[in-house]
This record gives C-alpha cells, structure tokens and sequence, in this order.
C-alpha cells in the first residue's frame, strides 16, 4: 500500500507539485492522466525520491518518512520497495540484458548470484527475451530495451513499480508489444502506478484513474468514471482533446 | 671535427643515450600515476561543486593548461624551496629530479582531472537514476554504472595524454636532469657532434609514442568490446 500525503515540490519559482495526495492499495494498477506539466512525472520521481520533494509524507508498507526530513537510509529503503520503468528505459549501457536485471538483485539485495541469474533468466523469459540475455541495450530495439527493464524492475518484486511513460519515447509499432507486458504484469497483481497517455491501456487495466492538471488532482474515480462520466470541466477538455484523435477522418 | 653529420654515429651514441631511458620513463609514470591521482581529486571537487574548493579547481586548471610545462617547471624549481622555506622546511639540496617529478604530476594532474570529469559528466544522469531506482546507493550506483561506462570515454583521451606526457619529459633536461635528451647534449658538448644525439633521441620518442598509441588503441578494443 502506497499513501502519498500532501506532497509538494517547487523547481524554482515554478511550483510543480502543490499538495497531492494518492492512495494506491496493495494490487491495484492506479494510472495517472494529465497534459504536460501537470505534475504527474514529478509526483512519481518523488514517490522514489528521484526528486526531492518540499514538503509531505509518503507511506510505503510500515515505512513512513516525511518528504523533508528523509535520512539516506529512509531513501534507500523507500528505494529498495519501488522499482521505476522510464521513458527513456535506461538501461545500463555497460551490462548486457541479464546483468541489468541482476545488478538490483546482486548489488543492492544481495542475492547470490546464481539464484540471481535464474530469476533474471526467469523475468527475461515472461517478457519474451528468452533469445536476447547476452544482447547489449545498443543491440536492442526501443520495445525490447523498455521489456528488460520492466523485466528488471519486477525481478525485484517491489511494493510498487512506478511507470513514468513507458511507451512514450517508442515508434508507435513498438508500443503493442510493451503494454502487453505491462497487462501482464498487472495481471500477476503487482502494484503499479501508471503515468501514460495510452487511454485505451489506462482504461482496460487501470483500476483507478487519476487526472492532474496544475500540480493538483483535479479528478479520481474508476475508469467508467472518468472516462465516460468527467466531473469535471477540465477533465473533459483533456479527454476531448486526447480522444479526438482517434475520432477524424482525413 | 669530420663530418656535419655521421649516421653511423646514430648508432654509436644510442647505447649511451639510451641507457638515461630509466629516468624518462620514471618521469612518464610518476607523472601519468600522479596526475591521475591528484586529477581524480580536481575531478572530484569539481563534480561534486565543492564550495571553495571548485573556484580553486577551475583556477588551477585553466593556469595550468593555459602555460608551458616548462614555465611551471621552472615555478616549482624555483618557488616551491621559497615556499617551503616560509614554514621552516628546507628542500634546497632535493635532488632536481624531485622538482621535475613534482611538477609534471601536477601538470598532468590538470589534464586528467578534465579527461575523467568530462568523461563521469558524459554519462546520462538516467543511468545514476536507474540505478537508484534499483536500490543502488550512490557510491555502488558511481563504481557499478558511472565509473565502467567513464572508463570507456576516458580511456582514448587518456591515452594521448600519456604519449603527451611522456613527449613532455624531454623538458626536463633544462633544469639539468640527465634524461636521454640530456645525455645527447652532454655529448654533443663533448664531441661536436650533437645532431646525431638529438636524431637518436627523436627515434627513441617516435617509436615510443608509436608503441604506446597502438598498445591504448588494442587495449581499448580489448577493454571495450561494446562500447557506444
């Protein structure tokens, strides 16, 4: 279970994040909606502390820390019960496929590395890389890079794993095959916090919907909710304009 | 007096001009393993911005980079014992090799420290964050991602510096020390003949700088199979 509570984060003058406060339950797959600068990236990369949030709490299982105070060890445990999938994959240039997924599980748990190798060969396979554990990210297609690394972050079977766009940055045949994992994943029940703008994804997996605009939740609820019934002005210009496309003929 | 110029005298003089090797490649490692060392330091004060200290980093940097090794040879020679000699350390009578060591590990130290910070800074912050994520503290994150993958950026740049480290020592037989290139003046004074020691000298250094430039360039194939 994930509680975010009034987290707040300015860069500069520009304030980004202005009180949010998320409940993600144990399984659930939470998908956050919302135009660019939103907030909605930010929040992520301060649920993992990749950036340091101003003020707030966050809960993560029975550990709770305040956004300000954290000491590194409060850091690196919250780290060590998440795991981020990113837009851009970044995988580690210098470790072929295996090694990415078993750098968390050697360096960071401690694992042996035998047993490592197997759940690494393990979670490789359920993404379908069986044929690529000695591939180096530079031979790899942006839809594979972006498999081993949800390969590499559910290996670590986190609380959580945070998605900060993961098909964002892939040419669009790519995509099919990276949400497919991810429906995977989600049927497993692992926990998932979901930043995309694929709604046809958001609304078939997604057990809650949440739309930021302006550095606050403007609107939450199931994904009928939201994307058939909008409270709110603002949500349904977005969703207008989002869905829209789908919508012209040329 | 003879000829102007006899090459078999080349040859005569190389086992004499080549047996002074040990101070030059002395001079090569102190100053390649020192600068190193020292450049990590400056490389370090500069990535992690230490306050004060970054100022005096950039500073030292660009004076050193921005002046003839011979100039800050010739500083530490004649400044360091004055220097010293303030806090009541007298170094007056160190041999002159000591000047030269020192003053070529701080020269190379410039250089390393701006090879290794560019090539720490080249590494996409996506890679620490990754790591991060993953559960790696910073140090495991800098000695298991950053470092191997600066390595392989460094490692080309570090090499021509060595072969410009080690083109750099025959400056050092200005303050008397009897390197190779020292040797072929002392016998170019004695005999007249002092073409035939410098011609030996430049193909000493030509296929030093040749061996050394092919053994960085099969290392780096060897080292990195898969760098880019």
């Amino acid at each position: 279970m994930i509680r975010v509570r009034d987290a707040r984060k300015s860069f500069g003058k520009n304030e980004v994040l202005r009180g949010v406060s998320l409940d993600v339950k144990k399984g659930e797959v939470v998908v956050i909606l919302g135009p660019s600068g939103s907030g909605k990236t930010t929040l992520l990369r301060c649920i993992n502390f990749l950036e340091n949030a101003d003020d707030g709490e966050l809960t993560i299982g029975d550990l709770s820390v305040r956004f300000k105070h954290a000491t590194k060890r409060e850091i690196l445990s919250v780290r060590r019960r998440t795991a981020m999938v990113f837009q851009n994959y970044n995988l580690f240039n210098n470790k072929n496929a295996l090694e990415n997924v078993m750098e968390g599980l050697v360096t960071a748990r401690g694992i042996p590395v035998s047993e490592a190798r197997e759940t690494a060969k393990r979670e490789l396979d359920k993404v379908g890389l069986s044929d690529k554990y000695e591939a180096w990210p530079s031979q790899l297609s942006g839809g594979q890079q972006q498999r081993v690394a949800i390969a590499r972050a559910v290996s670590l079977n986190p609380e959580v794993i945070l998605f900060d766009e993961p098909t964002s940055a892939l040419d669009p045949e790519l995509v099919g095959e990276v949400l497919a994992v991810m429906r995977d994943v989600a049927r497993e029940g692992i926990t998932m916090v979901v930043v995309t703008h694929e709604m046809s994804f958001a609304s078939d997996i997604a057990d809650h919907v949440v739309f930021m605009d302006g550095g606050v939740i403007v609107e939450e609820g199931t994904p009928r909710e939201i994307f058939t019934r909008p409270k709110e002005q603002r949500t349904r210009q977005f969703l207008d304009r989002i869905l829209l496309k789908y919508d012209y003929a040329i | 007096m003879g000829k102007l110029f006899d090459i078999a005298l080349v040859f005569e003089y190389m086992p004499a001009i080549f047996s002074r090797v040990s101070v030059t490649l002395l001079i090569v490692s102190v100053s390649v393993v020192g600068g190193t060392l020292l450049g990590f330091l400056l490389a370090a004060v500069r990535l992690y911005r230490m306050p004060l200290l970054n100022g005096a980093a950039v500073f030292y940097i660009s004076f050193v980079r921005g002046t003839p090794v011979i100039i800050q040879m010739f500083i530490v020679y004649y400044a360091l014992p004055i220097l010293l000699s303030q806090v009541d350390i007298n170094i007056n009578r160190w041999n002159k090799l000591y000047f030269v060591l020192i003053s070529y590990a701080l020269n190379n130290a410039a250089f390393m420290a701006e090879i290794i910070r560019s090539a720490i800074a080249s590494v996409p912050v996506g890679q620490t964050e990754a790591a991060h994520s993953v559960g790696l503290s910073g140090f495991q994150a800098l000695r298991r991602i950053v470092l191997p993958q600066a390595f392989c950026t460094a490692f080309p740049a570090f090499g021509t510096r060595v072969v410009g480290a080690l083109q750099d020592t025959s400056l050092a037989f200005t303050l008397g020390i009897l390197d190779m290139l020292g040797q072929a003046q002392a016998i170019g004074v004695r005999t007249y003949h002092v073409l035939e020691g410098y011609v030996a000298v430049a193909l000493f250094f030509i296929a030093a700088s040749l061996l050394l430039e092919k053994g960085f360039a099969w290392a780096g194939k060897k080292l990195l199979p898969n760098a880019g």
